[in-house]
């Protein structure tokens, strides 16, 4: 059996996604032992339009994307969007709770109306195209990340948590962050991060999107019993959970 | 068996050889809580907790553990964890749970990875000495325990009386120094297990703990499941932190040669979205007020109909105290179905 | 290993098949023959397997075939999740794991010797049932009048479709078939299985009945079954769950109070009284 071939692209995005898959170190010998990359500008100079799978980064943010990530669909077999910016739209969708000509004059002032800058409500991949699997976070846990790939190579659909980060963090006798006065949002954010944040003090600031079913009552009600208003909360959204979802109720 | 009496002072050095020779693990401080971990010192050992995060059920069932080993196309191979631990600090519900998982994972078929793993343990409970926030143990009827530990300690102030159950808790225990326990001594012990049989109530049953089965013969259709789980966040929470929650998921993972790989056990949680699909997508248990219901059923119903009548709950109070939207407390449910049932 | 556990098998270590023969039935169901490597293995109607492919993962598989068959082990494998996919892309000759045979609710072939039986089949649903039908056939002088009752939902998707013909064919079955929708090369009866029922009516009363099918079907079934007053305790449910473990621990199956991996997957209808979440 011939190796499969992979492409990585970026789209708007820091690229930190993609610095972890760099970042795996002896792991990577591994993978790129295991698949053969044609494509993928952070690291090699070669291009291919064929590959089986395309591993996309970024989220999209011009016309001019949207083609170029169809193009992208249209010659790969599987597409895996990779990381928050790709998944959910990311950070990048603050933009979205503002005026597309303001935001546009606040970055670029005076160049704010060149052409080339042009720029229009930011979108997660699957609001383009079909994707047919997502690595969640910012960035991605490296874990993750090769256990799809390997679940790839195995002609296997990964296993990827539905349920809250709560699950994962209590299994690690994390105590409540809400007892400690933080707006965590790991009850309505999906797990499969390990909690990396709740473990290490802070609170989950939704990088991996909301679970699929989040109880936002439950949520209303909470904020209530902590004396936070709703807005308290959006405010705590807004950064991952921007024009989504319960973020928008 | 003679009960003893070890001074503090003497248990510290006698925790301390311990730690210095052998697998400890024991509740220490974590910032303004407790929870279990590996002891290395003794004098991080805090016996005076109220409850840990975590039981110390992931000692016998850990959150991950690796069930067996294989090679594709040459087989499969059992993984066991078989080096001997001691665990110090298990309060009495908690062993309760213990045995009572003990029990479930050896009646009809025997598994093997919990059982080595649990004869592998040296377990030193201690009777509680503060009450936790949300304890209810003395309504269970679980703030005291009889068997399952190996030692038992009991904190009477300057000393602790140690009383060794089975011969490897005997073993050990003679490696402390230690005194026969006066009547004195026992009846100090006796005055404080049974203040824990009252105490240890900040919640009360309304009814008996034996009267909970029948009292949910009738209560399955009842507003209280929908009315609860309407702001439930099916965030497993309760499942994660429960000493009786033994449900658990099984996956594999390869190697990187596609070839090797490891079979693996996982913790699972009856109140996740997704706990009773099947594959093709059929979703037994949907709706998150059946899986609330069916969580305290598990409990009060279920279980105790595989294990002789005991409930599955044993008051420790950490689904209480986990439960963000403030539903999960087993007996603030029970009460509602008492005052709505029992009463008419 | 600890003294007590040497004593003990490992309860989730599959022992090695050789497969021997698949065949693709339709779209996606597949048959799938395989023998213990090291021989052994005696079960009873209604007993399933935790079918294990290395790096891919188990699934619950009711055997398909009766014990009085003694050239191995039968599935039938729709193609539906990770391990019935890599499962179809077995040939003979591949090694899988098995553990089992599981379930100690079994089909009452003791139980059921001298009395007239009907099955209810849907769709896949002929498969768990095919392995006590057979059994019957096999030991036909032991038991009563046979009855089978099969819906597919359209003609394309049957299997076995000589065995089929071969029941129809016999004097001492009584067999019934229906497809949900019309086909061209179908004249048969259309209609779901429950359409069938009443052109047995007079048996119900006298018979045990057995049901296995998608969910739905089951609540169906048992209604028009109560509108003929058919005592439950005469009316068997053969159910499938997520059986993750097969040996009553993980929790996934669990129906109320019952296991459907230890305590089905075949349940009296009369026992299922306490769990409301069966039907």
């Amino acid at each position: 059996m011939s190796k499969p071939r992979i492409a990585i692209f970026d789209f708007a995005c820091c690229e930190g996604c993609q610095l972890q898959i760099v970042n795996l170190e002896e792991e990577l010998l591994d993978l790129i032992g295991a698949v053969d990359v044609v494509e993928w500008r952070e690291a090699m100079s070669e291009q291919s339009h064929e590959y089986d799978i395309a591993i996309v980064e970024g989220s999209i943010t011009r016309p001019e994307d949207e083609d170029r990530v169809e193009i992208i669909r249209s010659r790969a077999k599987i597409l895996i969007a990779l990381g928050a910016c790709a998944t959910i739209g990311g950070v990048n969708k603050l933009k979205n709770n503002f005026d597309l000509d303001d935001v546009k004059e606040c970055v670029y002032g005076d160049d704010a109306k060149m052409p080339h800058l042009d720029t229009a409500m930011t979108k997660a991949v699957d609001e383009v195209v079909e994707v047919d699997y997502k690595v969640h976070g910012c960035p991605i846990d490296r874990k993750e990340f090769t256990y799809i790939v390997r679940c790839l190579l195995l002609g296997k659909k990964p296993e990827i948590p539905e349920w809250p980060v709560c699950v994962e963090c209590k299994a690690k006798g994390n105590p409540c962050l809400w007892e400690y006065g933080q707006v965590c949002l790991g009850p309505i954010i999906r797990a499969g991060c390990g909690a990396r944040c709740p473990s290490s003090g802070f609170r989950c600031f939704g990088c991996r999107g909301y679970v699929d079913e989040p109880n936002v009552n439950a949520a209303k009600d909470v904020i209530e019993k902590y004396g936070l208003s709703i807005e308290d909360l959006k405010g705590k959204m807004i950064l991952f959970g921007s024009t989504q979802g319960p973020t928008n109720e | 068996m003679a009960v003893k009496k070890i001074t503090k002072a003497a248990l510290t050095e006698w925790v301390g050889e311990l730690v210095s020779k052998e697998r400890v693990f024991g509740v220490q401080s974590k910032g303004d809580k407790f929870d279990f971990g590996p002891l290395t010192s003794a004098q991080d050992l805090r016996l005076d907790y109220d409850v840990t995060l975590q039981p110390p059920k992931k000692y016998f069932l850990p959150p991950v553990e690796t069930l067996l080993t294989f090679e594709v196309s040459a087989g499969y191979e059992s993984q066991y964890s078989d080096k001997p631990f001691v665990l110090i600090g298990v309060h009495p519900y908690d062993m309760i749970a213990i045995n009572q998982i003990d029990e479930l994972f050896k009646q009809g078929y025997y598994d093997t990875h919990y059982m080595t793993r649990r004869s592998n343990a040296t377990i030193i409970t201690c009777d509680v000495v503060n009450a936790s926030e949300n304890v209810f143990a003395s309504q269970m009827k679980t703030a005291t325990v009889k068997d399952g530990f190996d030692i038992l300690l009991t904190d009477i102030g300057d000393s602790y009386i140690a009383e060794a159950a089975t011969e490897k808790g005997e073993a050990l225990l003679s490696k402390a120094e230690t005194a026969d326990a006066s009547k004195d001594d026992l009846d100090k012990r006796e005055k404080i297990q049974k203040d824990n049989e009252k105490n240890l109530s900040k919640h009360q049953l309304k009814c008996e703990v034996a009267e909970l089965p029948g009292l949910l013969e009738n209560a399955y259709n009842h507003p209280v499941w929908e009315e609860k789980a309407a702001t439930c966040f099916a965030c497993g929470s309760c499942n994660q932190v429960c000493p009786t929650c033994y449900c658990f998921n099984v996956q594999d993972d390869v190697k990187w040669d596609m070839k090797t790989g490891q079979r693996c056990r996982a913790w699972d949680g009856c109140m996740l979205d997704g706990f009773a699909m099947v594959a093709g997508g059929h979703d037994f248990r949907k709706k998150r007020a059946d899986r609330f219901r069916h969580r305290l059923y598990r409990k009060a119903k279920y279980v105790p109909e595989k294990i002789g009548g005991q409930i599955a709950c044993v008051g420790c109070g950490r689904c209480v105290s986990a439960c963000l939207p403030d539903i999960a407390n087993p007996v603030n449910v029970y009460n509602r179905l008492f005052d709505d049932i029992k009463t008419k | 290993m600890c003294e007590c556990c040497t004593q003990e098998k490992d309860i989730y270590l599959p022992q090695i098949a050789t497969v021997q023969k698949v065949r693709l039935m339709n779209d996606t169901e597949m048959y799938v023959r395989f023998t213990m490597d090291d021989g052994g293995f005696d079960y009873t109607p209604g007993q399933f397997v935790e079918v294990s492919i290395a790096g891919i993962g188990e699934a619950p598989l009711t055997i398909a075939s009766s014990p009085t068959q003694k050239d191995g082990i039968e599935l039938v494998v729709r193609r539906i999740g990770n391990v019935t996919k890599a499962i179809h892309n077995l040939r003979a000759g591949d090694k899988i794991g098995i553990r089992g045979p599981l379930g100690k609710g079994t089909y009452p072939v003791e139980h059921s010797k001298g009395k007239d039986l009907i099955f209810i089949c849907g769709g896949i649903g002929l498969v768990p049932q095919r392995s006590f039908i057979n059994y019957v056939l096999d030991n036909r002088t032991d038991y009563g009048n046979v009855t089978v009752l099969l819906g597919t939902k359209c003609y394309p998707q049957r299997f076995f479709q000589s065995e089929l013909q071969q029941l129809e064919a016999r004097d001492d079955v009584h067999y019934l078939e229906t497809v949900d929708e019309a086909h061209d090369c179908w004249n048969g009866n259309v209609g779901v299985v429950t359409t069938l029922i009443p052109k047995i009516e007079s048996e119900l009363a006298s018979s045990e009945i057995f049901i296995c099918g998608p969910p739905i079907m089951y609540k169906f079934v048992l209604m028009a079954l109560a509108e003929d007053s058919v005592p439950r305790d005469q009316i068997y449910l053969n159910l499938e769950r997520k059986m993750k473990c097969g040996v009553g621990l993980c929790g996934h199956c669990q129906i109320n109070k019952y296991y459907v991996c230890i305590d089905g997957p075949v349940f009296k209808y009369s026992d299922l009284g306490v769990a409301p979440e069966a039907i």
